[in-house]
């Protein structure tokens, strides 16, 4: 009874952790970062999540004739179109919707920026007659004409005019928008869900390979597609994809391992224990802190919970048929302890507030480990039998000794190259580290390329500078956004800059309306002018009852205001760049063209009740990403001097301590210097690889230096680290064959890491140990 | 079966091709002519106006595919269409150059005149549909936009002509408005 107690309690904890993983969900959310510290940053993470720019999904349309091609994106853009999907489709035919034009012409005199006074004198009116009457004996009269009973002073063709300008405009050909070399037509889709809501992303996708199905049914032409979103999308489909194939591969190649080692396959579904619980209580440990899991903690967890593989590897290989099971566990446990202990206080690095991603990974990772290695100490020699021993190894052979021999000659050599290296590195520093957020996006290389090529065919927004506007309110917002059109506008003349976009150029704010409306003669007053105005015109009498009557009904019309404008394409553009958060509202100003940003950015016109921010969204992604990391140094480096702390509580010696720790120093320092030889940059990923080469060199370190170890015994220590060596760089040897960035930067980091750690430990710790004895 | 009927079976293709015929003679005639400049009058009736537009200038056109219309009265106006580009050119507004590629419903007003100076059956037809009237010696080609999108601006533009000379120019819109454009050769 008392031998199952444990096994039972195992399973009960095992299935508990299950049940709370099951019922939290995942939040299917790529990002890291989420800090809270100053305005600036969380404008700018906030655009990065969900800004217009993450929205945008580009289009390429190549193959068969251009003829087709054109043809293809017409169909296309009418059936997304139709969707529902989209906040916006354009495809370069800007023939505006019947509708739309009509809604714009409702409301021209609140919304065009010419309607003044002078604009509805005699000689305003008079002027604006002649114009129309040139207009209609031009060949392109028949297009306008329509319009021109209602508008005689043309508000119609300036809203127009200020339509089309938001956007620069790639070449066109057959009527839509084409790459210069003609060999893609080109349309530029804008999701009305955020570029991270993966799972929205995802319908959008599909929503658009349906609808090009159906567009492009009997054609030969292909589809191209990125944007923010879609690249998401991707990279977590490849991703998925990649590991899978990856670790199906990795488990299959270490499940042979373990059985060509020890000859029986208890070891196998033995050794995955300590793993499973690692994952069980990891994932539980963050569901009940977090209350959600973050995707990328998922996909990163299974790296770091690599070393809890070695936990049972220790076991096996030190078995030996003279001691039971619980004796040889007794034995180790002094070691064991402290390997995880080190690994833990590793993990404190990625504890950080401002990065839920990191910190959930930090919390994984400590509840794991403890998991794993209360599995090892108290569950395995629960279900194996006392005199359990693996039939191989009997016995070490004579290799084993001729290996541990020291070198102690070998070993100054190697300390003295990972000196210098380290001098090396520091000199160098700054140029270790990849600052560029996008470096870190999972995206595979040729899908970033697609990206590139279709943004510069395009001209799409790129992800640049641009003014936020935070107010108490939308109106606020668009007040102070007219205000800084004012003194861009200036600007702009001196060649600070090449243009600007903005919500205020589509809808005023309801003072300005209002400053309009006031504009507006009474019925009387622009009867009488324009009267006076048609004196000698052909135009028949009666003709301008319309614009009576509209003029007449926009003096006492309401204010537009942005819900008035839903589901018109008006609107969506509106929306875009105008939308409430939780500290009210928010206006974009997106720049082209910048020539001095600091420029712009210091006479920035500030307003009593709102602000506004220049936001240049490299740089500050640079210099958040750059401030992250330093945070994590700090605590690296905290967390380095508390492992050394608890390594000299366990130890009392501070030779063994340098036994111990030294090696993995060295090692981190020559897997830095290979990953830079390689042409790596230190990324995230890196650093997360890092940590866990730390954990497991420590343990290499540790086991190499074991206290009171004899001959026998130091031959299954070499045993066990040759199998746990082995084991890891088998699985993260295959991950650096990945195209995937993420996937290569972390298995180049590991098996490099683990190999040197093997190395230096196998080379440096008998010296230090016995130099001194 | 009669001989009749034999020589009726035999025969009525040949009403086709006859009709065919006359329409590649015209347009034969039409390619054969390198460069035309010419004086133009235009008369505009509009529903809106209560008396017609009339306009005066030059036309110049250079096989195959440049047209210059220049108005000189009532006021300075240059539209002038060189392969797919069409510049404008007014004393107010200055010069503009459009891509008629991303223009597609100009494309048609273009074409009815210029290809049909240059006798490029194929443009006009991707366009219109044709139909011809009277002899290669004194013709009429009524166009009929096939885009329904044109139809909604123009409902017929008739040509007329003798030989490889257009004479005047009709252009029909569907709410009964009408341009006339007289064609003289300078």
């Amino acid at each position: 009874m008392r031998r199952w107690s444990i096994p039972l309690l195992w399973l009960l904890a095992a299935l508990g952790c299950g049940w709370i993983v099951l019922t939290t969900p995942v939040a299917a959310d790529l990002s890291l970062f989420a800090s809270r510290t100053d305005p600036v940053a969380e404008l700018l993470l906030e655009q990065l999540r969900s800004g217009p720019t993450t929205r945008l999904i580009l289009l390429g349309l190549a193959g068969d004739a251009e003829a087709e091609r054109a043809a293809v994106s017409q169909r296309l853009t009418e059936r997304l179109r139709a969707s529902g999907w989209f906040a916006r489709v354009a495809n370069g035919a800007d023939a505006l919707p019947d509708a739309e034009l009509q809604t714009l012409f409702a409301h021209r005199y609140l919304l065009s920026p010419t309607v003044a006074p002078e604009r509805f004198t005699v000689e305003g009116l008079r002027a604006g007659l002649q114009q129309r009457l040139a207009e209609l004996q031009s060949p392109l009269a028949v297009f306008q004409k329509r319009w021109l009973a209602g508008d005689p002073t043309g508000e119609l063709l300036t809203l127009l005019k200020q339509w089309r300008s938001g956007l620069r405009e790639p070449a066109k050909r057959l009527g839509v928008w084409f790459a210069p070399d003609g060999d893609r037509a080109l349309l530029l889709v804008e999701t009305r869900a955020s570029g991270y809501d993966l799972a929205a992303q995802r319908e959008a996708v599909t929503a658009i390979r349906a609808a090009f199905a159906a567009a492009s049914a009997g054609t030969g032409v292909q589809l191209a597609m990125s944007g923010p979103g879609v690249l998401a999308t991707l990279a977590a489909d490849t991703i998925h994809a990649q590991a899978e194939v990856l670790s199906t591969l990795a488990l299959a190649a270490v499940v042979l391992i373990l059985l060509r080692v020890y000859r029986s396959a208890r070891t196998v579904w033995l050794g995955a224990l300590p793993m499973l619980a690692a994952l069980l209580a990891g994932a539980a440990a963050v569901d009940l802190i977090f209350g959600k899991m973050y995707l990328i903690t998922l996909a990163f967890s299974m790296t770091l919970l690599g070393e809890t593989l070695d936990y049972p590897t220790y076991l096996f290989s030190h078995r030996r048929a003279a001691d039971t099971v619980a004796d040889t566990v007794r034995q180790l446990w002094p070691t064991l302890r402290l390997c995880v202990a080190t690994t833990m206080l590793g993990c404190l690095a990625m504890l950080d507030a401002d990065f839920p991603g990191l910190s959930q990974l930090g919390v994984f990772t400590v509840a794991g480990i403890a998991a794993a290695v209360a599995t090892t100490r108290w569950l395995l020699p629960a279900l194996l039998p006392p005199d359990w021993t693996p039939p191989r190894p009997t016995a070490i052979g004579a290799w084993a000794d001729r290996a541990l021999q020291p070198r102690p000659r070998l070993a100054l050599a190697l300390g003295g190259c990972g000196a210098l290296i380290l001098l090396a590195l520091i000199g160098k520093a700054p140029a270790l580290w990849e600052n560029d957020l996008a470096a870190l996006s999972p995206v595979p290389r040729e899908l970033l390329r697609l990206d590139q090529e279709l943004r510069t065919a395009l001209g799409a927004p790129e992800v640049g500078h641009l003014i936020a506007i935070t107010a108490p309110d939308a109106e606020t917002a668009l007040r102070h956004g007219e205000t800084i059109a004012a003194y861009l506008d200036r600007r702009q003349q001196e060649g600070v800059l090449a243009g600007y976009d903005g919500p205020m150029r589509y809808l005023p704010s309801a003072q300005t309306q209002q400053q309009r409306q006031a504009s507006l003669p009474d019925a009387a007053t622009l009867t009488a002018n324009l009267n006076a105005a048609l004196e000698g015109l052909p135009f028949k009498p009666g003709l301008f009852a319309p614009f009576l009557d509209a003029v007449a009904a926009a003096r006492t019309a309401p204010p537009l205001r942005p819900e008035d404008l839903r589901d018109t394409l008006l609107g969506t553009r509106v929306n875009a760049l105008l939308f409430p958060g939780e500290r009210g509202w928010t206006a974009l100003l997106p720049l082209s063209g910048v020539r001095d940003a600091r420029a712009l950015a210091a006479d920035l016109p500030q307003d009593e009740s709102s602000r506004a921010y220049y936001l240049d969204l490299r740089a500050e992604t640079n210099r958040l990403v750059a401030g992250f990391r330093e945070a994590t140094l700090i605590r690296l480096a905290w967390g380095a001097a508390l492992i050394v702390a608890v390594v000299w509580l366990g130890l009392r010696s501070w030779r063994r301590v340098a036994a111990a720790l030294l090696p993995v120093g060295l090692a981190l320092v020559f897997t830095v210097a290979a990953l830079l030889a390689l042409g790596e940059r230190l990324s995230l990923f890196h650093l997360v690889a890092l940590l866990l080469v730390l954990g497991i060199g420590v343990d290499y370190g540790l086991f190499f230096s074991r206290p009171g170890a004899d001959p026998d015994s130091r031959r299954r220590t070499l045993h066990a680290l040759l199998v746990c060596c082995g084991s890891a760089l088998t699985v993260f040897g295959m991950l650096s064959l990945s195209a995937l960035p993420a996937l290569r930067a972390i298995g180049l980091t590991v098996s490099l890491g683990v190999a040197a750690s093997f190395i230096a430990a196998l080379v440096a710790a008998r010296p230090l140990l016995t130099k001194m004895s | 079966m009669n001989r009749w009927a034999w020589l009726l079976l035999a025969g009525w293709p040949l009403a086709g091709i006859a009709d065919d015929d006359a329409l590649s003679q015209v347009m034969r005639a039409l390619a054969a002519v390198p460069a035309v400049e010419a004086t133009f009058r235009e008369e505009k009736t509009l529903s809106m106006l209560d008396a017609p537009l009339v306009a005066t200038g030059v036309l110049y056109y250079r096989a195959p595919d440049f047209l210059r219309k220049r108005t000189l009265s009532p006021r300075l106006e240059d539209y002038e269409a060189d392969g797919h580009w069409l510049t404008v050119e007014t004393p107010d507004a200055g010069r503009r150059q459009f891509d008629l590629n991303g223009y597609p419903q100009l494309r048609p007003f273009v074409e009815a005149i210029r290809a049909a100076q240059a006798g490029d059956r194929a443009a006009l037809e991707r366009y219109y549909q044709l139909e011809l009237q009277g002899t290669p010696a004194d013709w009429s080609l009524r166009l009929t936009p096939r885009d329904a999108d044109a139809q909604r601006y123009v409902a017929a533009i008739v040509l007329r002509g003798q030989n490889g000379r257009i004479v005047s120019m009709e252009t029909l819109e569907p709410d009964g408005d009408r341009a006339f454009m007289t064609i003289t050769p300078r």
